[in-house]
């Protein structure tokens, strides 16, 4: 693979992916916890997510937890191997074998 | 995809850095996330720890048979060693619950059936042991079980999640619990009770020591 994701290749992006990428698979984050996870603020995360999942690399449910709504947020199955590509293509361009 | 949306490529907020930058993030990341999830169990093992190291060496010292050196009153020594393992427990269910807060899914499950693990394995172990006096089991003897029933369902769940986590302090400390437990009764009461103390608390404690150590680095 020659070419980075454009998606990923952001470091907020690429931040967030793998982050996400740390959950089991059927898992999902709540955004708060995501947010204190990366030290982003919320509208800067809020931001880079929408890119996320207008590229289909995020699933975003939203839910509530007694009374207040919670945004849980996961990889798609898309995602999940985009981050991978993503991370097997710069292993491949540092000549590290993944 | 409306116009406002640059596309992603083009983010001029987010200057694109070289492969090796961009891995080196990533994993900063991920171990960001790695250590955020280990910090609590550090605090774990040290409150354990602590009340191993203390609770146990209490009641060999409030054993007339016990510490040489000096005796503390059994009435002293009895409730010390019941407070530290309340806070022990309390601490372990609120850390507990902490360590994969704001996470639903699959692993929900897994966490909810280790976390209850505790509590049934406690009751079943304290139960055998009341049934036992109930038959006769003598002080000295439910001296010697008690804490090593205690040690063995420590070892036994710690076992199941280092499977369940693949998690190496927990196999470690898993293996030790096993072999105090059972091998602690052989320096009869209270010489039992100073086996817990130093093998069993001081288990925790460098485990705990070792861990924040290794935090300390990454940071």
């Amino acid at each position: 693979m020659d070419e980075l994701d454009p998606v990923i290749h952001a470091s907020a992006r690429l931040k967030i992916t793998a982050t996400l990428a740390t959950l089991e698979v059927g898992d999902q984050i709540a955004f708060p916890r995501l947010q204190e996870l990366l030290g982003m603020t919320a509208g800067n995360l809020s931001t880079h997510l929408r890119k996320l999942e207008d590229a289909g690399y995020v699933d975003v449910v939203k839910s509530h937890l007694g009374r207040s709504p919670v945004t849980y947020l996961a990889l798609s199955r898309t995602g999940r191997r985009a981050f991978e590509d993503y991370r097997e293509a710069l292993r491949g361009l540092l000549g590290e074998s993944a | 995809m409306d116009d406002n949306r640059t596309p992603a490529a083009t983010d001029l907020d987010e200057p694109m850095g070289d492969p090796r930058e961009m891995l080196a993030l990533l994993e900063a990341q991920q171990r960001r996330v790695a250590d955020a999830q280990i910090a609590p169990v550090v605090w774990l093992y040290f409150i354990w720890g602590v009340a191993w190291f203390v609770g146990f060496l209490a009641l060999w010292s409030g054993d007339e048979d016990g510490n040489p050196w000096f005796t503390i009153p059994a009435g002293v020594a009895t409730p010390l060693f019941i407070v530290l393992l309340v806070i022990s427990i309390v601490s372990s269910a609120v850390i507990g619950v902490r360590i994969n807060r704001g996470v639903r899914g699959v692993s929900s499950f897994s966490g909810a059936v280790y976390g209850l693990s505790w509590s049934v394995c406690g009751a079943a172990f304290g139960l055998l042991g009341t049934a036992l006096i109930s038959h006769g089991l003598s002080t000295d003897l439910a001296n010697l079980y008690f804490p090593s029933g205690f040690a063995l369902m420590c070892g036994t769940i710690y076992l199941g999640g280092a499977a369940l986590w693949r998690d190496t302090s927990q196999l470690i400390l898993g293996l030790v619990m096993l072999i105090v437990g059972a091998a602690a009764p052989f320096a009869g009461s209270p010489g039992n009770d100073l086996v817990f103390a130093l093998a069993g608390g001081g288990a925790f404690l460098v485990t705990a020591a070792v861990m924040a150590v290794r935090l300390g680095r990454n940071r």
